[in-house]
């Protein structure tokens, strides 16, 4: 005996059921961070102890007298100590968090057991890798948002620049930095160890983009290498932006190299997670741990 | 030399209901060499209960168990999931404090000797995620002979002998991430046996293994017990404790509620036969129906895997006598009668009898 | 037929235990290559920007500002040193908690803690490896980081190994401690990352105690690591101390055994606890 069937599913895609999924995924993201206990640390309290060790060691360094601290206004041109090294230390911070958030968001589906559910769903399957985009970008903004009213009350940061142009700054970063999270993600699936990946590439950019220094202390050769990675023109461009009132013409410089380079790893992302895809559809890697 | 190998007066064991505690990857942290770990995330309270006072919340998993495993016996500790089984176990094998009561295993006591019970005890617990994946199957048994206090010559043949027994010969040198789940709990199996232990535990040894792999390792488990080790097994499948032990506890909430050998367990339903049927289209009321029949007993209906099929079983002191009702209530509405048997007690009737539920879920 | 147990527990068999442990970490350690290698070239990598950083701050290689505080204008020696203490530090402060947490994790703890070794041996077992590779990794970065940067000890090594083995002794008690922790709240990650920057902060790892904000500097004074670092730069760089010399070694050497002793009780506090709970081997 049969019961008759809807001719039609219930699912009805179109661009309100897409910002419904949205704000779905980031509720679900939400409450699943807050049931970790240590949420709390990982939001108020990193922000502020990570680049604390670096500007307590430039405190050390700029000597009793503030005589080191001379040195280094002349090297960096810049008067704020704690305010320079915080846009470098965000910087790398942002970058890390999305290597391990989006960077592991496949494999972590995987090992739960639901990345084959998803992958029956009839959606775009790299929607999935978006998706995650728009919760972690949320999220980042108020880990950035955290940092600086920490350093604001705490340490008198303040502000020499507009607002905005820190957002376009961050706004033209988002495809690079998020360009390479999804190349990552897509690697981090077929690749054994790859928090070795995560360690490398974090590394680079803690050694090369200036994070703490300018770059034009290192030696040529690793200045020379610097130029090919974005998070250098961001923590630049954000550094102008935020302390010498710098208006859209003296921050091109900076934005420009960052969209190109946005462009190239968000396609590296893309054609990454369709080899990815062909590849597990070959061998049925996509249910396996 | 105490008389018993396993002895236990009156064992509780009571835990605070708490949420758990979870582990987050964190993010800006330098992580470590192993994969990240996941777990059940902590139950949110809501937020105008704060203020209420929270009630200890307490659940008792065993309440009282007695046991007297004699010296090479198999003793088989059967009972649905959530009895107190695992509990039990852990307690006598020292990985988990009694709330109260007293344990002796060969003789030590569980709580002030642990260790020397520790040395008397060969445990198969979680099977396959019980041994180190990143080591072969032969580096996993040197590893644990070593920590068995096994002297290192002895040691050595002991794992060559057990490599053998267990059939792992052919891939002792490879990883045991790369073994089937056979294998691993082949391997966690040879790791019990490395000291020679008087005393086995074996928690559900054969679950999850295929049909011809769990019939190995009953067999194994009677060849043990030939060579003189006593065995504690627990275990949710009826046929296997049946084939097994010389005596059976049958444990259910936290008590054990029946203490014999399977024959005598299955006399005290002796004069009642059961019938066994399978029926389409069941419905609940038919049941109530016949538990009204003065003859029938604990009727527990059972969906089988086919969609419409149920396995009625039920208890009837004549069952000739009751038949011609039982089809009669039966064949209505739609309702078919599509098979019967009539058939002697199992343990799982046993069980049926005593708790008025089914052994399996 | 009488069973007999195979297992003859002497001091050899209990030395033997606790090499296999090292054995069984070293193979696994190295099953993951790509993390092996990671792990001995991180530190170099977290030193360089501190490098850059205080060559901002130095006018001719010397950083002044630097040298007011500690007495010496070697930053990086200062910097290097300090970097393979907290190293060898971290191994033994939070290693045993974190090899904890792995084992629960692949769920191996239990086998384990079902053999009839002790509780302690195990984790004393489980830093063995840790404490090779992390000499290694030592050597390895003052050689290219020597190369690279400059690393100049001009003071007596000797003095400086033997002051620093109390200290390590000592935090072998809060390692224990801290592994009935992570035993109790199944949590590693967080404690650890969090606990060790605020270790390495406070003690003084990367910039003399003396020129925290004043408010601050109790808490350093507090902490026996705090003396520890300070005493072996002392010997090996002829740096300033906080305290005369020997009053800090005492310090240690004190420390080292009420440490011990106390960290030892909690653990088996802790870890009986954890029985009674009937959480072990969870995750």
């Amino acid at each position: 005996m049969e019961t008759s069937l809807a001719s039609r599913s219930l699912g009805q895609p179109g661009f309100l059921s897409d910002v419904r999924a949205f704000y779905a995924v980031l509720r679900r993201e939400w409450t699943i961070f807050t049931r970790y206990p240590s949420w709390i640390i990982a939001l108020f309290i990193w922000p502020l102890i990570f680049p604390m060790m670096y500007i307590l060691t430039a405190r050390a360094l700029s000597g009793p007298d503030g005589s080191g601290l001379a040195v280094f206004i002349t090297t960096t041109g810049a008067t704020d100590y704690i305010g320079y090294i915080i846009v470098g230390t965000t910087v790398w911070m942002w970058q890390n968090i999305v290597l391990w958030d989006v960077g592991f968001s496949l494999r972590n589906e995987q090992m739960r057991g639901t990345l084959e559910s998803n992958w029956l769903s009839p959606t775009w399957r790299f929607s999935y890798l978006l998706g995650q985009t728009g919760p972690q970008i949320v999220s980042m903004v108020m880990f950035i948002g955290i940092t600086a009213l920490e350093f604001g009350l705490l340490f008198g940061v303040r502000l020499n620049g507009s607002a905005w142009m820190i957002a376009l700054m961050m706004l033209a970063a988002i495809p690079a930095i998020y360009g390479l999270g999804f190349a990552f993600a897509s690697l981090v699936i077929t690749v054994k160890e790859a928090n070795a990946f995560v360690f490398l590439i974090r590394g680079m950019v803690m050694i090369f983009c200036g994070i703490t220094f300018p770059v034009a202390i290192l030696p040529g050769w690793m200045q020379s290498f610097a130029k090919w990675l974005p998070q250098t023109y961001l923590i630049h461009g954000m550094r102008t932006a935020a302390f010498s009132n710098a208006g859209i013409k003296e921050l091109l410089p900076d934005l420009i190299p960052l969209l190109i380079f946005g462009m190239f790893w968000l396609a590296v992302g893309y054609f990454t997670f369709l080899w990815m895809e062909r590849r597990a559809r070959k061998t049925g890697a996509i249910g396996q741990y | 030399m105490s008389q018993f190998a396993v002895e236990a007066h009156q064992l509780v064991k009571k835990f605070p209901a708490r949420p758990g505690t979870g582990d987050r990857p964190s993010p800006a942290g330098r992580g470590d060499t192993g994969e990240g770990s996941e777990s059940a995330p902590s139950p949110k309270k809501k937020r105008w209960q704060f203020w209420k006072k929270e009630s200890k919340a307490i659940f008792t998993a065993v309440s009282g168990v007695d046991i007297q495993i004699q010296r090479g016996e198999i003793f088989g500790l059967l009972g649905p999931n959530g009895a107190g089984k695992s509990t039990t176990i852990r307690m006598l094998c020292t990985l988990l404090e009694p709330t109260s009561g007293t344990a002796h295993v060969n003789g030590y006591d569980i709580v002030k000797q642990a260790n020397d019970v520790r040395r008397s005890l060969g445990t198969v617990l979680a099977g396959e995620r019980s041994i180190y994946w990143k080591l072969t199957g032969r580096e996993n048994l040197e590893y644990f002979a070593a920590l068995y206090h096994i002297p290192t010559a002895i040691a050595k043949k002991r794992v060559d002998e057990l490599i053998e027994r267990m059939e792992l010969k052919d891939r002792a040198n490879e990883l045991v991430e790369k073994y089937s789940t056979g294998m691993r709990q082949r391997v966690a199996i040879a790791k019990a046996l490395l000291a020679r232990p008087p005393i086995l535990l074996l928690d559900e040894p054969t679950l999850g293994l295929d049909p011809q792999a769990a019939r190995n390792l009953r067999e194994l488990i009677a060849q043990l017990k030939q060579e003189g080790h006593t065995i504690l097994l627990t275990t949710h499948y009826m046929e296997e404790a049946d084939q097994l032990s010389d005596r059976i506890g049958i444990i259910d909430t936290g008590k054990i509620i029946a203490l014999d050998t399977p024959a005598g367990l299955k006399r005290r339903i002796d004069q009642k036969e059961i019938i066994r049927l399978e029926v389409s289209g069941w419905q609940a009321y038919i049941g109530e129906k016949l538990l009204a029949l003065q003859e029938v007993e604990n009727l527990v209906a059972h969906r089988q895997a086919e969609a419409d099929l149920w396995e009625v079983n039920m208890q009837a002191t004549d069952s000739r006598a009751v038949l011609p009702k039982l089809v009669e209530s039966i064949s209505q509405n739609g309702t078919r009668l599509v098979n019967m048997n009539i058939v002697k007690p199992s343990l799982e009737d046993v069980f049926i009898h005593l708790t008025g539920k089914a052994l399996r879920d | 037929m009488e069973l007999v147990t195979l297992s003859q527990p002497n001091i050899k068999t209990q030395l033997r235990a606790l090499f296999v442990i090292a054995r069984k970490d070293w193979k696994v350690f190295w099953r993951y290559p790509l993390n092996a290698v990671s792990n001995v070239f991180q530190p170099i990598i977290w030193i360089t920007p501190v490098y850059f950083m205080g060559k901002a701050f130095s006018t001719n290689g010397q950083a002044t500002g630097f040298a007011a505080y500690s007495g010496s204008g070697d930053y990086m020696s200062y910097i290097l040193l300090g970097t393979v203490l907290t190293n060898f530090i971290l191994t033994v402060f939070w290693g045993m908690g974190y090899a904890l947490k792995n084992d629960m994790d692949s769920g191996v703890l239990e086998s384990n803690w079902l053999a009839p070794v002790s509780r302690l041996l195990i984790l004393v077992g489980r830093t063995l490896t840790s404490l090779l590779t992390t000499t290694i990794t030592s050597i390895v970065m003052l050689v290219i980081a020597g190369a690279l940067f400059g690393f100049k000890p001009t003071g007596n090594t000797v003095a400086a190994i033997l002051t620093a083995i109390p200290m390590l002794i000592g935090l072998y008690g809060f390692g224990f401690a801290f592994a009935g922790v992570v035993l109790l709240m199944r949590e590693a990650n967080t404690l650890v990352d969090v606990g060790s920057f605020l270790v390495q902060g406070f003690s003084g790892t990367n910039f003399p105690v003396k020129s925290l904000p004043y408010w601050l500097i109790p808490v350093s004074l507090m902490l026996p690591l705090t003396y520890g670092l300070d005493a072996v730069r002392g010997f090996l760089l002829k740096t300033n101390t906080l305290l005369p010399i020997n009053v800090e070694v005492t310090i240690l050497i004190l420390f080292m055994f009420v440490m011990l002793w106390i960290g030892a009780q909690i653990f088996y506090r802790v870890e009986r606890r954890v029985r009674t709970l009937g959480t072990l081997g969870q995750h």
